[in-house]
């Protein structure tokens, strides 16, 4: 289960510097060496006398919102962005400018968007590297894919869930704790949907925390794992093994008039492992079977899903992509290897102590390796 | 139970199985070693010393005066690591890690990582803005601009570094050995010692946390948590004084002069037993001791004086007038004015013969919450630099073995590290000499 709540809002990305800038600008309003910005004017002509450390400060003049961006004009890459920049605001934005070609891009609300004047800024020095913006119509594909992809894991489900509620209707507990493994590994490889699975993922995959174990209320796969390792009665059960089935059809059902919000792809890259590292390499979500050292390899497969979607994109912007390959593929074998050959997994509370320290701190660097994607495939208007 | 059986006090009277009953009580067995204590107690905080009467050579880590917040950043270049010498600062976090890098490259890349950030922290200025293309680069926690607020970022090694993971093995320093238990330690495995050591002290907390998090994200494939623990230094009350702990007595009075830093700080070049790459280093030891302040706040303060040595409220030493005197043990052969089982007698004998086992100490008092009697979980990092482990902290260590006070002290955790030799400079990065 995925605890992210929705993240559609974007943080202002530009931290405020003090002003380092031998910027001269003109373009009306404000201060000098201030840019302004209207509904008429992106920026105006400005000019910057020579690269390094710079600290524009940008007047919103318009009577509307919106996102200026920094670009490349020959590329559109974006070097900088002031996002929810309010009429009648200041805002700073700071970066290493190196010698190149600027142009501010004005993105406000109900207006056309508007380049600037290109400035040319001498010399050859190198600075921030800009990078060009991933579009709607780019993610588009991707979310088709990971749509079918998701359709089938969901088919798969169903057959998984049916098995583990014939194997409680004939009172077959062995069989039960075996065909519950399989199951809940499938539903964990579908990270990147959760949110789009709405409640579904409540009844699929909740956990017991606010409810109480002995609430009946709380269903699902970790309802039914608690019970099977926890000495309940195969009829105890049952009802909960059908609803599950019931849930999965309902969802696998429902699954093609849902859908997956563009911005979700990128997040859910890292937000997937953030979660793993939160309640399954922690123990929480451990409910008695003591494989959540196997769910988070389920949670490395889907996090691989998403990045193979967004490999076309994120190869040409981002240069800490093999990095990321690095620590997934460490992760992996780090969990792999407690893997027992009767089949069954060390729960994480069991682990050496050294055996954790190396999971954990493969799972925390991969992590931070992760984290840029989500900024660099939000789909942004250009 | 079975060491601590054979300790004198209240407390292995209490944890004793069948011959209680034959054990003098606390008090008796004070006032019987004590030997009728008429007038006075003596001196001392704990294991530190410094003759400072005669002539007022500023001790190491003894000024206090620039407790106030705002300190500037502390050189980071240098012979010798920054944080060991000057005062304490008022805020603190004492961390161990297990390295958890695959290979010996790893470990450089680790060791050249914490020297890059320790580098850029201590000093301050304004970490890159963010782009569109990932989270921003510092957690801001300390604003737009990190402040250097006089922030200290002190390295160590511990022995498991030199296992067979990184080829380490024969460069293991001489003196450096896991930690001694000694017979009132109650040691917890989870909270002992650990690869490496890093201290973090600033003058505030908000200042520390910062550089810990800012470390912890450029390092976490390379060295995992361990355990930590943070602390703080308490203003000088009344104010010319010197900081009290947690049981109400001033602590760290006495240090050694910096005159004798070459003699009993810092690893000297070229002594027998010590890989080259220790030269400038110092040992590093790290004590994690709960005080059950409950039971001591129910001890009277005539009882607490005699088994501390000085006076709670002055701070001296109970044979003399003045904060930085020294007590003249030899003349008082019998304890009748500080019982010769005085913490600071023990700790400090201040005789020629244990003048080479004075430590630098750097103690900083912790308080974190409940134990499960409701008691608060309150004590000392004691933490101490020297030149040799078993010369100096264990000597001091052993003299003290059975002192009163341990009937309200109970060592859980820490560890023996050696601070890594000073990085001289832009080129050069922590460890250097041990990993090339």
């Amino acid at each position: 289960m995925l605890a992210m709540a929705m993240r559609k809002t974007r943080p202002l990305t530009i931290a405020m510097l003090a002003a380092m800038a031998s910027l001269t600008a003109c373009g009306g309003g404000g201060a000098s060496n201030t840019i302004s910005f209207n509904s008429a004017s992106c920026g105006g002509t400005w000019t910057l006398a020579k690269p390094g450390w710079h600290t524009f400060e940008l007047y919103n003049a318009n009577d509307v919102g919106g996102e200026i961006d920094l670009i490349d004009p020959r590329t559109s890459g974006v070097y900088a962005e002031v996002a929810q920049f309010g009429p009648g605001t200041t805002q700073t934005m700071s970066l290493n400018v190196g010698s190149g070609r600027y142009a501010f891009r004005c993105l406000f609300e109900d207006t056309d968007p508007m380049t600037g004047p290109a400035v040319t800024v001498p010399g050859h020095v190198k600075g921030f590297t800009a990078t060009v913006p991933v579009t709607n119509n780019e993610l588009v594909g991707p979310a088709k894919e990971y749509q079918v992809y998701a359709a089938a894991g969901l088919k798969t489900l169903v057959g998984q869930t049916e098995t583990l509620a014939s194997d409680l209707q004939r009172g077959n507990l062995t069989a039960a704790r075996r065909d519950w493994l399989p199951a809940h590994l499938t539903y964990e490889t579908l990270g990147a949907a959760y949110d789009a699975f709405g409640n579904f993922d409540d009844e699929i995959d909740g956990r017991a925390d606010a409810l109480g174990v002995s609430n009946p209320q709380w269903t699902g796969f970790y309802r039914l794992e608690y019970g099977l390792w926890h000495g309940q009665s195969a009829a105890e059960l049952t009802p909960y093994a059908s609803k599950l089935v019931a849930d999965v059809r309902s969802l696998l059902a429902t699954w093609p008039t849902m859908e997956i919000p563009l911005i979700d792809i990128g997040l859910r890259t890292h937000e997937i492992l953030e979660n793993a590292l939160e309640f399954q390499l922690t123990g929480h979500d451990d409910y008695g079977s003591g494989t959540t050292l196997a769910t988070t390899l389920a949670n490395i497969q889907g996090t691989r899903e998403l990045l193979s979607l967004l490999h076309p994109l994120l190869v040409t912007r981002y240069p800490g992509l093999p990095g990321v390959y690095t620590w997934l593929n460490r992760l992996q074998t780090l969990l792999e290897a407690e893997h027992q050959p009767g089949g069954t997994w060390v729960p994480v509370s069991q682990l050496s102590a050294s055996a954790r320290q190396g999971i954990d701190a493969a799972c925390s660097q991969a992590l931070q390796e992760l984290a840029p994607i989500a900024s660099i495939a939000e789909p942004r208007n250009t | 139970m079975g060491d601590a059986d054979k300790l004198p006090g209240r407390r292995s009277f209490l944890r004793g199985t069948g011959d209680a009953d034959k054990l003098p009580g606390r008090r008796s067995f004070l006032r019987g070693v004590a030997g009728g204590v008429a007038g006075g107690v003596v001196a001392g905080g704990a294991a530190g010393y410094a003759v400072r009467a005669a002539q007022p050579e500023p001790a190491m880590a003894a000024d206090t005066a620039s407790l106030d917040g705002r300190l500037a950043a502390v050189p980071f270049h240098g012979r010798y690591q920054a944080g060991i010498v000057p005062p304490s600062q008022r805020q603190t976090a004492v961390i161990s890690f297990d390295v958890t890098a695959d290979s010996t490259s790893g470990l450089t890349d680790l060791f050249q990582t914490i020297t890059s950030r320790a580098r850029f922290l201590t000093a301050g200025g304004t970490p890159p803005p963010a782009g569109i293309d990932g989270p921003p680069s510092d957690s801001g926690v300390l604003g737009p601009t990190v402040v250097p607020d006089g922030l200290t970022v002190t390295f160590g090694v511990g022995s498991t570094l030199f296992d067979d993971r990184y080829g380490l093995a024969g460069k293991l320093p001489g003196r450096l050995t896991p930690m001694q238990p000694f017979p009132n330690d109650d040691l917890d495995p989870a909270q002992t010692g650990g690869d490496l050591i890093l201290q973090l002290s600033a003058g505030n907390a908000d200042t520390v946390l910062h550089a810990l998090r800012d470390i912890a994200k450029h390092t976490r494939g390379g060295m995992q948590i361990n355990w930590r623990i943070d602390g703080f230094t308490s203003p000088a009350r009344p104010s010319g004084t010197v900081p009290r702990n947690l049981m109400g007595f001033m602590d760290g009075i006495a240090n050694p002069p910096l005159s004798k830093a070459k003699e009993l700080l810092w690893v000297q070049p070229g002594t027998a037993g010590e890989p080259d790459w220790t030269a400038d280093g110092s040992y590093f030891v790290v004590r994690l001791i709960r005080m059950f302040v409950e039971f001591w706040d129910r001890v009277d303060v005539y009882e607490q004086q005699q088994m501390i040595g000085r006076d709670r409220a002055t701070g001296f030493p109970m044979d003399a007038k003045s904060l930085f005197a020294a007590p003249d043990f030899g003349a008082d052969p019998t304890g009748a004015v500080i019982p010769v089982n005085a913490h600071i007698r023990l700790a400090n004998p201040r005789t020629p013969q244990t003048a080479s086992s004075r430590i630098l100490r750097r103690a900083y008092n912790y308080d974190r919450g409940i134990d499960q009697v409701g008691d608060l979980d309150q004590g000392l990092i004691f933490t101490c630099f020297q030149q040799d482990v078993k010369r100096q902290f264990e000597a001091v260590q052993t003299r003290l073995i059975g002192e009163p006070l341990v009937d309200y002290i109970s060592p859980f955790g820490g560890g023996y590290f050696l601070a890594l030799p000073g990085v001289r400079d832009a080129a050069d990065w922590y460890g250097r000499a041990l990993l090339t």
